[in-house]
C-alpha cells in the first residue's frame, strides 16, 4: 500500500517539483548573473567620479600654480577657495563605496568648483563623457 | 468676505504676456513687474492711477521670472529664465544695467536681497542656490554654491533680522541655510508638504515661515531654538522648525504665492484657480499652534492664474497682484467688520 502511494506521489507532484528545481536553478544563475552586471556597472560609475574628481583636481593644481606668484587681495581669496577645493578631493574617500556621506560631500566639491570657476571667470565646460560632444540640428 | 478686498486700478502691464511677479520698493512708492515678454516694467503712482515710469528690455533673453529690490531702494535685480540675473542701479527715473551675474546652467527662478544689502541670492532649475557677496564697488562674488536640493528650486528669500536663507523646492522639502566658517551650509530640512513648494515668506518677527505649494495647502513653520521652553529637540546649536498649522481645503488649485504683511501680519495667497485669499491669524490662538482664519476670498480676481500677491510695506492693506493674463491689478484690504 504504502509503495504504491510513493509512485503516485512522483507522478501527482512532478510538476511541482520541476518548478521548483527551475525556480533554483534560475535563482541561482540569475544571481550570478547579477553580481557581474553589478560589478560591471560600480565600475564604470566609479569611473565616472573618479575622471569627474580627477578632472577638478587637475584643474585646482593648474590654477594654484598660476595664481601661486599673484599677491593681490582677490587672488589670494580666490586662492582660499582652491585650497579649500584641493581639501575636499584630497579627503574624500576614494576606496569606500558605502562612505554613508558620499553623494552629499560629491555635491559639496561640484559647488566648491563651481565657485571656483566663478571667481576665476572660467566657463566649465568639459566634456567628461565617453561619448564626446553630443549631436546637434 | 467680498468687501474686504476691493478692486482699485487694473492695468494690462504685459501685453500677449504673462506677469511673473511684482515687488514693491521699500520705500512703497514703486512696484517693479517683470513678465514673459522679457521686460520689467516700473510703476509708480500719479494722482488716482497708476502709471509706467520706466522700461527695462535690454537685459534679458527670455522670460524675467522675479524682481527683487535690494534694501535701500537703489537697485533692482531681475532673475530669468536666460540663466542670468541682471542688477539695475537706479540712477533718478531710469535704471542702468551695471552687471549681469553668470553661472547657473539654466533658467534662474528667483532672487533676493539679504536685509543688510550685503548679500544676494539666486536659485534655478540645476538644483542649486547660489550666494553672492557685493562690496561698495558693486562687484559682486560668488561666496557658495548649494546643491542641497534635489530638484528644481523656485524661489528663496532671507529671514528679516538674521542671515538665514530659505529655499522653495520642486523636490517637496524647503530648506534652510547659513553661514558656518567661511562656508554656507544647508542646517534645515522642511518635510511635510506633498508636492511642490512654490513660495515662501517670514512672518515680521522672523520666528515663522509660511510656505505654500502645489498641494494646495500652506503651512507654517516655526523656529525653535537650543535649550526652548517648549521642549522641541535641536541639534547642538542649530534652531529646529515645526510645522505648527496647515491650512488645506481653502485652495482648490496650485498656490503660487504667499505674502506675509510685515505691518498688519496679514497673509495673502495667489492661486491657480484664479482668486486671491486673505487669512489672518486668531488673536486668542496659542503661538505654538496657531489657528487662521479666511477673511477674504476674491474668486476671478483676475481671468487666469494669479502668479504674485505683494503687500505694500508702507501703506497698510494696499496688495497688488499679478496674473498669467498680462494684468496687474491693485487692491485695498480691509479686515472685515465683527470677525
Amino acid at each position: 500500500m504504502a509503495g504504491s502511494q510513493d509512485m503516485f506521489d512522483a507522478i501527482v507532484m512532478a510538476d511541482e517539483r520541476f518548478h521548483g528545481e527551475g525556480y533554483q536553478e534560475g535563482y541561482e544563475e540569475g544571481s550570478s548573473l547579477g553580481i557581474i552586471e553589478g560589478r560591471q556597472h560600480g565600475t564604470l560609475h566609479g569611473a565616472k567620479i573618479g575622471s569627474e574628481i580627477g578632472c577638478y583636481q587637475g584643474f585646482a593644481f593648474a590654477w594654484r600654480g598660476l595664481l601661486h606668484s599673484c599677491a593681490t587681495e582677490k587672488d589670494s581669496k580666490k586662492l582660499k577657495v582652491l585650497e579649500s577645493l584641493i581639501g575636499m578631493i584630497q579627503k574624500f574617500p576614494y576606496d569606500d563605496p558605502t562612505y554613508d556621506k558620499l553623494h552629499e560631500d560629491l555635491d559639496r566639491i561640484r559647488g566648491k568648483f563651481k565657485q571656483l570657476c566663478s571667481l576665476l571667470n572660467v566657463q566649465p565646460d568639459f566634456k567628461i563623457s565617453a561619448e564626446g560632444s553630443g549631436l546637434s540640428f | 468676505m467680498k468687501d474686504s478686498l476691493v478692486l482699485l486700478d487694473r492695468i494690462l502691464a504685459h501685453p500677449d504676456s504673462r506677469c511673473w511677479f511684482l515687488a514693491w520698493n521699500p520705500s512703497g512708492t514703486l512696484l517693479a513687474s517683470c513678465g514673459g515678454d522679457r521686460s520689467v516694467r516700473i510703476w509708480g503712482i500719479e494722482g488716482d492711477s497708476w502709471i509706467c515710469k520706466s522700461v527695462l528690455c535690454e537685459g534679458h533673453q527670455r522670460t524675467v521670472r522675479k524682481v527683487a529690490w535690494s534694501p535701500c531702494g537703489n537697485y533692482l535685480a531681475s532673475a530669468s529664465f536666460d540663466a542670468t540675473t541682471c542688477i539695475w542701479k537706479k540712477k533718478e527715473d531710469d535704471f542702468e544695467c551695471v552687471t549681469t551675474l553668470e553661472g547657473h546652467e539654466n533658467e534662474v527662478k528667483s532672487v533676493a536681497w539679504a536685509p543688510s544689502g550685503n548679500l544676494l541670492a539666486t536659485c534655478s532649475r540645476d538644483k542649486s542656490v547660489w550666494v553672492w557677496e557685493v562690496d561698495e564697488e558693486d562687484e559682486y562674488e560668488c561666496v557658495s554654491v548649494l546643491n542641497s536640493h534635489t530638484q528644481d528650486v523656485k524661489h528663496v528669500v532671507w529671514h528679516p533680522s538674521q542671515e538665514l536663507l530659505a529655499s522653495a523646492s520642486y523636490d517637496d522639502t524647503v530648506k534652510l541655510y547659513r553661514e558656518e566658517e567661511d562656508d554656507w551650509v544647508c542646517c534645515a530640512t522642511l518635510e511635510g508638504h506633498e508636492s511642490t513648494v512654490w513660495s515662501l515668506a517670514f512672518d515680521p518677527s522672523g520666528q515663522r515661515l509660511a510656505s505654500c505649494s502645489d498641494d494646495r495647502t500652506v503651512r507654517i513653520w516655526h523656529q525653535y531654538l537650543p535649550g526652548n521652553e517648549q521642549g522641541v529637540a535641536c541639534s547642538s546649536s542649530d534652531p529646529s522648525w515645526k510645522c505648527v498649522c496647515t491650512l488645506s481645503g481653502f485652495h482648490s488649485r496650485t498656490i503660487y504665492d504667499i505674502a506675509w504683511c510685515q505691518l498688519t501680519g496679514a497673509l495673502a495667497t495667489a492661486c491657480g484657480d484664479d482668486a486671491i485669499r486673505v487669512f489672518e491669524e486668531d488673536p486668542s490662538s496659542d503661538p505654538q499652534q496657531p489657528t487662521f482664519s479666511l477673511m477674504a476670498h476674491l474668486p476671478q480676481a483676475h481671468s487666469q492664474d494669479v502668479n504674485c500677491v505683494a503687500w505694500n510695506p508702507k501703506e497698510r492693506g494696499l496688495l497688488a497682484s499679478c496674473s498669467d493674463d498680462g494684468e496687474l491689478a491693485f487692491w485695498k484690504y480691509q479686515r472685515p467688520e465683527g470677525l
